[in-house]
């Protein structure tokens, strides 16, 4: 325990030197704002693209839309750039024999790999909460409609999310030394469940309707209970998965 | 409307958009004339795209390009 703790520290050391932290609070906080600005330019763009050319009434947007854009830029763009920026969390270690030191002088190697999840895990929840809570606030000051009635229960599957991807990330980067390794398996795992979609029978158990039916959520047209095995299959894989990653760290030279 | 109406009608959302970017953008630099070296490419490349490409190139900076202590 001792152990994970010591090296916890020595982690945020290093995502703060690295500018991991200053990368994803900035990209959330723009994330954040950018969901309401877009819904609110919306009709104006396409009147200064269109011009006098448009002839139909553009509908006023509503706080959906700025949902909608939230939800866009967290799992299209968002949960990759955490993929990209854990990508080397291990194999950067490995590949520069940082780690060697440690582990001889009696740091267990679970202790690293726990560490390692646990602040990447820390750094998508701040990310996460704080990039919505600022949507939140613009949206309810710029679109005071009833158009999202279920805002604050939408969150939690993305939340979620991304203690399966980081799991995935840290497997990909512990199994193969290369610095993209994380990122890469991170997509092939997304692009496979993406796919896996397509079969009817399972999709209500793919964690992947975590990141996709969000706006589903917010708007009422879905509960929370459709999407509860899949949420069931992501922390259960998630856990595996990191024990699966010890696992591979156990027995592997540093 | 003209360009300039949109941006001051929706100053509140502008404005903190413009500092980050701004901020993400010099510590960016910072980091880049600091160093004698970079990863890929070279300094001259990294300066366009932090400077041209916002945020984008600011981050992949930081992501690819930015030397490893």
């Amino acid at each position: 325990m001792s152990a994970t703790l010591t090296f916890w520290h020595k982690e945020w050391l290093a995502a703060w030197r690295n500018y991991h932290v200053l990368i994803l609070a900035v990209v959330f906080v723009i994330f954040g704002i950018e969901a309401p600005l877009m819904a609110k330019l919306m009709p104006d763009l396409m009147k200064l693209a269109l011009g006098d050319q448009l002839s139909i009434k553009l509908p006023q947007p509503t706080s959906s839309d700025s949902w909608q854009q939230f939800y866009k830029n967290t799992s299209q763009i968002g949960i990759f750039l955490l993929a990209l920026v854990f990508s080397g969390a291990v194999s950067q270690e490995v590949s520069g024999g940082t780690l060697v030191n440690l582990v001889t002088k009696g740091l267990p190697r679970y202790a690293v790999i726990i560490a390692k999840y646990l602040v990447a895990v820390v750094q998508w929840v701040v990310a996460i909460g704080g990039s919505f809570l600022i949507t939140w606030g613009y949206t309810a000051y710029y679109f005071p409609d009833d158009k999202s009635p279920h805002v604050w229960l939408a969150i939690w599957p993305v939340l979620l999310f991304g203690l399966f991807f980081v799991a995935v990330v840290l497997l990909g980067s512990t199994l193969i030394n290369s610095n993209y390794a994380g990122f890469l398996t991170a997509a092939l795992v997304f692009a496979g469940l993406a796919l896996l979609n397509y079969v009817k029978a399972v999709k209500r158990w793919n964690p992947i309707a975590l990141v996709t039916d969000n706006l589903d959520l917010v708007r009422g047209t879905e509960k929370i209970t459709h999407i509860l095995p899949a949420c069931g299959v992501a922390v259960v894989g998630a856990l595996v998965l990191l024990g699966v990653t010890i696992w591979a760290f156990n027995r592997k030279r540093l | 409307m003209h360009n300039s109406d949109l941006f001051f009608n929706n100053l509140p959302l502008f404005v903190p958009l413009i500092v980050l970017e701004l901020g993400l953008l010099i510590a960016a630099l910072v980091s880049l004339y600091r160093r004698q070296t970079v990863r890929h490419g070279n300094r001259l490349i990294w300066t366009l795209a932090i400077v041209l490409v916002q945020p984008f190139g600011a981050i992949a900076y930081f992501i690819f390009g930015r030397e490893v202590d």
